[in-house]
């Protein structure tokens, strides 16, 4: 279900995270769906068990997931996820504005990019 | 848990230990790194009671190893050269682990000379060097054992089978609480496997830490300033190398904060990435230069 990608720099419990992040985000993970085990990851993708825990601890920290003592993992429900989903499209919008900045465009001009963005839609 | 205090040992004129101290905690997966010649290899016989100290204390389970049954029926060992009776088959050396572990799982062990497909009747020798780690492989772990000590366990294996082992291991370690202590030189092997690390060198133990703490407070950065700005003066720095206006940094400290930090000086461009436990290696271990010596200790 997710792949860890060896030469991502980035240390692998963020990369689990990162993976089912999307998964649930893009809806391929619907809500309320189980979550695979730890033991189940930890076998198929052959990395350490308390690395898996660890990126499904933070999931739910964060709200994507909520684990039920003795059932185990499942997604958060859907108003959560995309309430996420929302905050995660803001933050990437500001990085394209902050690069486009860099990139010398104007204010006003980034500005005329989002109204234009609406009035096509 | 393993505990190992000061132990030394000496053979002949090389001091192959050197007042070595380790701890693996129970259920960790040990990370066992160092250059050739550190004395991995000899610790790890230490700690299966194959070598008796000079000095010090070695503990498993809080118990001393040496010529002691009941603490090593706990443990399964793999060497890195595999000395098999030359005359045997797969079968009989089952039969001879089954004698002498009593926790030998006869069903695992169908289970698991299914999946790497050797059959009982082959000779051990006519086995090329990688079927013969994965029949200790199977004998290991039908074992059922409380510690699985590896020296250089994948070398010869070829990638599937690689893979297999580690999942099986981390299968035993997720259900069973397994604590694996494990040396090896594929460094992006044990970044996945392991959560602590040792490292090793001279016959001491240079530093032991868990590898999101090693990993977690140092990081590699790439930037280049405007001109007129300088770097803030309160950064932890390691090292450094400039190429043309690239300054390239190691710095101690958390990323967040470090990409705070530098954010203050209008960097040009700004690459800010964990290190592996390669470069940590490197770095540690290969440094000519003083300056690049122990950054991380």
């Amino acid at each position: 279900m997710i792949q860890i990608n060896y030469r991502d720099p980035r240390p692998i419990y963020e990369q689990v995270k990162a993976s089912f992040r999307q998964l649930i985000l893009s809806g391929v993970l619907r809500p309320e769906e189980k979550m695979p085990s730890v033991r189940e990851l930890a076998s198929s993708l052959a990395i350490n068990p308390n690395t898996i825990q660890r990126a499904y601890r933070e999931l739910e920290q964060e709200g994507y997931i909520c684990s039920v003592p003795g059932k185990g993992s499942f997604v958060a429900d859907a108003s959560d996820t995309a309430a996420m989903r929302k905050r995660e499209l803001v933050v990437r919008l500001r990085e394209t504005a902050d690069e486009l900045r860099k990139l010398g465009v104007g204010e006003d001009e980034l500005a005329d990019c989002l109204i234009g963005g609406k009035g096509n839609d | 848990m393993i505990e190992v205090n000061s132990l030394s040992k000496r053979f002949d004129e090389t001091q192959a230990l050197n007042s070595l101290s380790m701890t693996v905690p129970d259920g960790a997966v040990y990370g066992l790194v160092g250059p050739n010649g550190a004395g991995k290899s000899t610790l790890i016989r230490h700690l299966v009671g194959i070598y008796r100290q000079d000095s010090g204390e070695i503990r498993v389970d809080g118990e001393p190893v040496f010529e002691n049954p009941a603490v090593k029926t706990k443990i399964a060992y793999i060497p890195d050269e595999i000395p098999y009776w030359s005359q045997s088959t797969i079968e009989d050396l089952k039969r001879f682990y089954a004698s002498v572990y009593p926790a030998f799982d006869q069903e695992y062990y169908q289970k698991l000379s299914a999946q790497f497909g050797l059959e009982g009747k082959q000779m051990l020798r006519r086995l090329s060097k990688g079927q013969q780690k994965l029949a200790s492989f199977q004998m290991a772990l039908a074992q059922r054992p409380d510690y699985v000590i590896l020296d250089e366990p994948v070398d010869g294996l070829d990638p599937v089978n690689r893979r297999k082992i580690w999942g099986l291991l981390m299968t035993d370690v997720a259900e069973r609480g397994t604590t694996v202590l494990v040396s090896s030189h594929n460094l992006r092997e044990l970044e996945d496997v392991c959560d602590h690390v040792g490292i090793m060198n001279h016959g001491k133990m240079l530093l032991e830490r868990t590898l999101s703490e090693l990993q977690e407070n140092i990081v590699k950065i790439q930037l280049v300033l405007p001109d007129g700005k300088q770097l803030p003066d309160d950064l932890q720095i390691q090292y450094k190398n400039t190429v043309g206006r690239l300054q390239q940094l190691i710095l101690r400290g958390k990323q967040e904060e470090i990409s705070a930090k530098l954010a203050e000086s209008e960097p040009l461009f700004l690459d800010v990435l964990p290190l592996t436990l390669e470069e940590i290696f490197i770095y540690e271990l290969g440094g000519t230069e003083h300056e690049i010596g122990s950054f991380v200790l």
